[in-house]
This record gives C-alpha cells, structure tokens and sequence, in this order.
C-alpha cells in the first residue's frame, strides 16, 4: 500500500467518522421544547399554526393598525396570554427569552423576532377595568391572574366550522418537536 | 392470509391518520396567506374597522385648563406606559403643558400640545415609506412596523409632537407597543376609542377626574355632537391656523 | 468623439499610499463600530434628541451627497462643455462622484432608528415625499453614473458619452435640488421654509464637489510623482472661485429676505447674531468664502497654485460643512413658534429655549467613517479599472 492510497483511506475513514457522528447528533436532537399554552387548543390546528402563525400575526397587524380592526383572533396580545409562563414567584417570563414558547422555536431555526422590541413579552398586570367585566376565570387553566381572553372565546365558538375538526396534538407534558 | 383483527385496526388508523393529514392540507391550503381577509373576515362576525363617517378630534378649553396641573399628561403617560428616563430632551413628550402671557394684555394661559391630528398632515406628506399615516377617521399614526427611523416626520411637525425613542424599551404595555428607533406620537388613544364607543382618550378622562374637564373628546364629523356643538360656540381656533392644515384639535379662548 | 488617452489603474509607487489606505480602513471601521453602538444602546448615546433631531451625521451625509453630485462636474466639463483639459479627469471624477454618494448614503442609513429595515425604505414608497423621491434620485446617480463611465471606457460607445454626459447633468441638477427640497418643503420651521434652499444647495454642491474633485487630483499626482496639467488647476481654481460666490450670493439672498419677513427675525436674529453667529460668520463666511477667494484671487501671494487649490479647497470645504450645520442643526435649534402675539412662560418640552447641541463622538466617528468608507471606495474603484489616464500617473496629457 502506498503512502497516498493510505492518506486517501485515513481521509475516508475520517470524513465517515464525521458522518456518523453529525447524523447521529442530528438525530438525537430533540428540537425545541415548547412550553404549552393555556386552555384546550389555541386559535387554530397546531400545526398550522406552526406553520402560518407569522401570515396571521402580518395580516392582523395591518387590520388593526391601518383600519382599527380590533376583535379578529390572531393577535399578539392573545399568544402572549395564552403562551406565557409564570416563574416559581408567579411572575410571568418574557416570553421571548431562552427557552419559552417564542424563543424555543425562533433559536431552534434562527429566525430572528422581531415583535417584542415593541410589543409586551409578558401581559399586563390586571388593573380594575371599570368597563370591561373581568372574565379571567372562564378563560384561564391555573388561577393565573392575567387579562381575559373574551375575544377569543367568542372566536373559539365560530371555530368548528373555521377549521378542520381539532386534531389536538395538546398532551400534559410539554409539547416537543422533533427534527425529521 | 387473511387480516387479523389487529392489522385492520392498524390500517384504519393509517387510514385515518392519511385523511387527517388530508384534511389539514386542505385546511391549510384553505386559509393560505392570500386567502387569509376573506376567511377571516367570513368567520368572525363581530368585525368593526374605522370609517371617515367619523373624524375623532379634542377641544380644548384654555379657561378651564389650569397653570400647573399636569393630569392630562400623567394621565397619558400611564395609559401608554411612558416612562421618564431622565433625560426630559430625549424623553417621549406625547403631550406636554405650555404656559403662555399674551404679549399685549399679560394675561396668562395654560394649554395642553399634543399631535393635532392634521386633515393635511406634513408629517404623512414627508413619510417616506408611509410609515405616518392617517387612519379614515382622522387619526393621525405611525405604524411602527415600517417605520424606519429617519424623523424627517419630526422635521416637518410644526407643532413638536413627535417623539424618537431614544433607548431600549422594556415593560411596555399590551394595546402600546413602543420600541427604540421608531417615532411615535399621540395616539388618541386609539386602542381605547376603537374597543369601546363610550371610551374616551386617557388625557380626556384624567383631566375631568382632577375637575377641570378642559379636554373634551368627540366626532368632528357630527354637527350635533357636544364637540361640534362646544367648537361652535366658543369659535375654538386652529393652533398655526396660518398653516391651513384642518386640524383635528381645536383650542377654545386661545 | 475619440478618447486617445491611455487610460490605466492606480499604480501607487509613494509611501503615502498604504499609510492612507490603512487610514481609511481603520476610520471606517470606527465609523461601522459607532454605528453598531448608535443602534444598539439607541440614539440617547448621541447629542441629538427630540428638538435636534438630525444632527452632525446629517451635516456629514448632505455634505457627501452634495459633494458627490458637484464632484461629476470634471467630467460634464468634458463631455458637455468640451473642455479637453477636463477629459483626462472625467472617468475620475465619475468614480468619487459615485463613491462620495455610498459614502453619504452610508452614514444616513447608519444613522436611521431601524437601519434593519432598510429593505422597508426601499421597497415601500409614499410619493409625497420627498425624500422617496431622493431614494430613487441617489440610485438613478449611481446606475446613470456607472452606464457615464462605462460608455467611456468602451471606445465603441464612445459616441455616446456626450449623451451620457448631458444626461447624469441633467439627473445630478434634479438630484441637488431634491437635496435642497428636502430642507425646503417643511412648512412648520421657519428657517428652512424656502425653495431658495433648492439653488443654493446646487452652489453648495458645486463648491464641494470642485474642491474634492480638485484635492483628489493633486492627491493622485502627489503619489504617482507626476507631471499635473496645470491648465487644469488653473481652471478648477477659477471655478471654485466662481461657486463660492454664487454660494454666498444665494446664502445672502436667503437671509436678507428672511429679515423681511417678521415672523423670520427670530430665526434670523439667532443666525447671524445669536447662537450660531460664530458658526456663520467665521467658518461659512469668512473661511469658507472671503479666504479661499483672497487666496485663489490673489496672485501676488507667492506661493505656487497647486497649494493655493489645495487651501481653497479645504478651506471651502469646511465653510460648505458649517453652512449645513447652520442649515441643519440652526433651523432645529430655535423654538418653534406656536402662538404668534404670546410669550411662552413654561413649557415642559423646550417651547421656551432648546439646550445647545453637542455632538457626541459617536456622531463624529459615523460622520468620518463614512468619508473614509468613500475614500476608500473611490482608492477600490481607482486600483482595479482603469481610471487614470497615463498623463496623470506617468507623463504629460496626450492631445
């Protein structure tokens, strides 16, 4: 054997070795790990969402902004509401930092967000509203103290006919994507 | 060989599973990005955009503004989540207090300056990606989401309403997006006067808390509202009139 | 027309030129990391705020913007005006024509709130404005001022440079004055309400413009160790003696018609004797005018005219600088005036007086990155195409 045939087949081995060990690190990766939201299911199927949540947020932005529509469903207010944990002091955590339901996703595909140099990562604080009834309890799983969500609640019962028949992919634990 | 039991369970799972997949595709091939207005519009019933039927405007009434008071700029500031930084050049000013002494009698004055929301807006004219707007009912905005910063708006502003936000913002509230680089001005509290026909701007409401009730909030476009009725008998005046811009606020005993 | 000139690239045998090239890279990297700075910590690092809202990176901009639209005139020269002692320069003048543009767009974009979204400002257009219309008017400069350059390096399009020529004339005319409008339109300062800004800003253009046209060739010729065509520094000098004067004539007009109008004196009170009095009078007028024009009027002095160019040229250039300054930080600097006939007794945003502006070394490092990054990118163009005629690197200009 000579020295460059043996060079080419070290060179072989390496570069299979790196294969190996790339797709097997690949493979085990677990995706990102997203917090679940509150209630039942969110405004629409998961998947879509997953897939058409940015259309939806771009196109109630314009509505809103430009023409003051105000109770259509895809609000960011709304994700924040439903998306946000609270800390071991019942605080709520932004829901852009490491780890939560924005981030965990946007860092695993290193898509930049850019909503919440602007917007609230976390929802108000309730506040005694003299002309809205606070509904907090209807609406939300463990007690939490945020805003209601009465908008959506009355969109959730057009849903059944906006949407394909909820194929709930909500399990208790959290809800885990995996790279395929 | 025949299928177990066992097999067809599994077959019609797959099957299930198939016209799930089938059905999501539809589904989401139904409401895809373009087709989104019209889904969205057809399901949800209770929809409510702003229409020029309406001009939202304020008048204020210099007599009963008083020298010193600050409700309406408290009042502001809490509803949007405006901070002081300590730096007041660079701070958000949405709406600020004047004082003034007319230059012939001596007599003293107080008044709240905010965005006039100009029919002829200079800050719209010279927007270059149309990032300053104004909406059908005569509130003039910036939508922040293309706004690039350039505060050629502030530039052209006669009356100083704009502000740049000069620093990160954290802690904002959910209906007052704010963020650094963009330019922002009063809103008329448009979160509120579009949730609720009864609400009235935050300034509004402050200043008839603290008593003085000097601002008042109403149609423009409606010649029996209180606003059109008050602008009328108190021949409330444009602030830089000589400009012709049609403002949407008016300033009463100016 | 055929070009018989040899051209070539930047061949550059002195010692100065690595020293100047390292130089510019090192400013402009300055500039790129007081931009980054500026984005990330926000605009409160910067002396401007919410009265003094464009401050010294707009001076550095405009003066770039103008500078470059100016700087073209080598080459209208010769292929408008035929002047064939303009010719040897004209492919030159193009390229830091087109350079000092980048540059000055550069440092406006740099400075924006949200430069991130510059894809925004250039896909989303509201035509009222007129600073839309400048975004297509700087990318119609440059895409006019590469197809100018090309029909003369082609020898087969040579024919159509004097077309090319009254064209980018044409285009860099429109150009300057929609530099000028965009101080011009705004109806609420009174200092800037003038469409007189428009012609001014095209003096203004050209006196930078021959005075960076001009340091940039006898820059050149210094390290090429060449023979310079002296009939061309004699024009140029006359020349920028010319648009000095048109500059303080429209300079002079627009203030003295201001002190007609009664709602202009406090404006015009806080210029010429107020605040900005110093920055008026020493460095637009008298060093920006009356001195460049002694020292490229006055030949008795001896010394030779390539350094009387050379003083005039960075002596009108600061004087142009500090008239933006005045233009763009002085028309920010007074109150603006609200109730005619009332004094204004308190305000809680500056309706009574506005603190002064200090520029902050922020501004300055953008300010000078984005000159270094024109410089450098007129060296770049100047190193790789043939630019240079063999008159202005080796020997006397071939007629």
């Amino acid at each position: 054997m000579s020295f460059g045939s043996s060079s080419r087949t070290v060179q072989g081995v390496l570069l299979l070795i790196g294969l190996i060990l790339g797709w097997s690190s690949m493979a085990g990766e677990p995706g990102p790990v997203i917090p679940k939201g509150k209630g039942e299911q969110c405004v629409a199927e998961t998947d879509f969402m997953r897939r058409n949540h940015m259309d939806l947020i771009v196109h109630q932005r314009d509505d809103t902004v430009i023409r003051g529509i105000r109770d259509e469903p895809f609000s960011l207010v709304e994700c924040v509401d439903c998306h946000v944990q609270l800390d071991e002091d019942n605080q709520a955590v932004r829901i852009d930092e490491e780890g939560q339901f924005c981030a965990s996703c946007h860092a695993y595909v290193a898509v930049k967000i850019d909503c919440f140099g602007c917007h609230a990562a976390v929802p108000d604080p309730v506040v005694p509203d003299p002309v809205v009834p606070d509904v907090a309890q209807q609406d939300s799983v463990d007690g939490s103290h945020w805003l209601p969500n009465k908008q959506l609640l009355a969109f959730k019962q057009t849903l059944p006919t906006a949407v394909p028949p909820a194929l709930s992919h909500h399990k208790n634990e959290a809800d885990t994507v995996r790279s395929e | 060989m025949k299928p177990t039991p066992s097999d067809q369970n599994k077959a019609v799972s797959a099957r299930r599973s198939f016209l799930q997949r089938l059905g999501l595709l539809g589904a989401a091939t139904a409401v895809a990005p373009a087709l989104l207005p019209a889904i969205s519009r057809a399901k949800v019933t209770a929809l409510k955009g702003v229409s020029d039927e309406q001009r939202w405007g304020l008048m204020i009434d210099t007599s009963k503004c008083a020298t010193g008071c600050d409700a309406c700029v408290r009042g502001c500031h809490d509803e949007h989540g405006i901070s002081s930084t300590g730096n007041e050049h660079t701070d958000a000013q949405w709406i600020r207090k004047i004082d003034l002494q007319d230059n012939l009698t001596g007599q003293e004055s107080s008044l709240p300056m905010m965005c006039q929301h100009c029919d002829s807006a200079p800050c719209v004219d010279v927007c270059p990606t149309g990032a300053s707007f104004k909406r059908a009912d005569g509130v003039v905005l910036v939508n922040k989401h293309t706004c690039i910063g350039c505060r050629y708006c502030m530039m052209a502003c006669p009356y100083k309403a704009r502000s740049f936000i000069h620093e990160p913002v954290t802690d904002q509230k959910s209906l007052a997006p704010r963020g650094q680089g963009t330019v922002e001005s009063c809103t008329l509290c448009v979160h509120r006067i579009d949730a609720d026909d009864d609400l009235q701007p935050a300034c509004a409401v402050s200043c008839t808390e603290e008593g003085h009730s000097a601002i008042l909030f109403g149609d423009l476009n409606d010649s029996e509202s209180d606003i059109s009725i008050a602008i009328a008998k108190h021949d409330a005046q444009q602030v830089r009139s000589d400009l012709n811009l049609n403002t949407g606020v008016r300033y009463a005993k100016l | 027309m055929i070009d018989q000139a040899r051209y070539e690239t930047l061949a550059p045998r002195a010692f100065s030129y690595p020293l100047v090239l390292i130089a510019c890279v090192l400013l402009a990297g300055v500039g790129a990391y007081c931009a980054l700075t500026m984005e990330h910590a926000g605009h409160s690092i910067t002396g401007m705020n919410n009265h003094v809202v464009w401050g010294l990176p707009h001076v550095f901009a405009v003066s770039l913007i103008v500078a470059a639209s100016g700087a073209l005139n080598g080459a209208t020269m010769a292929s408008v005006f035929g002047l064939a002692h303009y010719k040897p320069v004209a492919r030159l003048s193009i390229a830091l024509a087109m350079s000092l543009l980048v540059g000055g767009l550069l440092v406006l974009v740099l400075d924006l709130g949200r430069p991130d979204r510059l894809i925004i400002a250039m896909t989303t257009y509201n035509f009222r404005s007129v600073f839309a219309w400048n975004i297509f008017l700087y990318n119609g400069f440059l895409i006019i001022g590469a197809w100018y350059l090309w029909m003369m390096m082609e020898r087969r399009f040579n024919q159509y440079v004097p077309l090319a020529g009254r064209v980018a004339l044409a285009w860099r005319i429109i150009l300057t004055t929609g530099t000028g409008c965009i101080f011009g339109f705004l109806v609420g300062r009174n200092a800037l309400d003038s469409a007189l800004l428009a012609p001014m800003f095209i003096a203004l253009s050209l006196v930078m413009g021959t005075a960076v046209l001009s340091l940039a060739i006898i820059a050149l010729n210094r390290w090429t160790a060449a023979i310079l065509n002296e009939q061309l520094i004699d024009s140029l000098s006359r020349l920028l003696v010319w648009f000095v004067l048109a500059l303080v004539y429209f300079s002079v007009v627009h203030h003295v018609t201001n002190l007609y109008v009664a709602e202009h004196h406090e404006i015009e009170r806080f210029t010429l004797v107020g605040r900005f009095s110093g920055v008026f009078w020493i460095a637009h007028i008298i060093i920006g005018a009356v001195l460049p024009i002694g020292i490229l009027v006055y030949k008795s002095i001896s010394i030779s005219m390539h350094i009387r160019l050379i003083i005039g040229s960075v002596l009108s250039l600061m004087g142009g600088a500090a008239l933006l300054y005045v233009v763009i930080i002085g028309s920010q600097s007074t109150p603006q005036s609200l109730f005619p006939g009332k004094t204004v007794l308190s305000s809680s945003f500056g309706d009574a007086d506005i603190p002064a502006y200090q520029a902050s070394i922020w501004e300055w490092g953008l300010g000078i990155g984005g000159v270094a990054f024109a410089l450098l990118l007129c060296l770049l163009l100047l190193r790789v195409l043939p630019l240079l005629p063999e008159s202005l690197t080796a020997t006397e200009p071939r007629q």
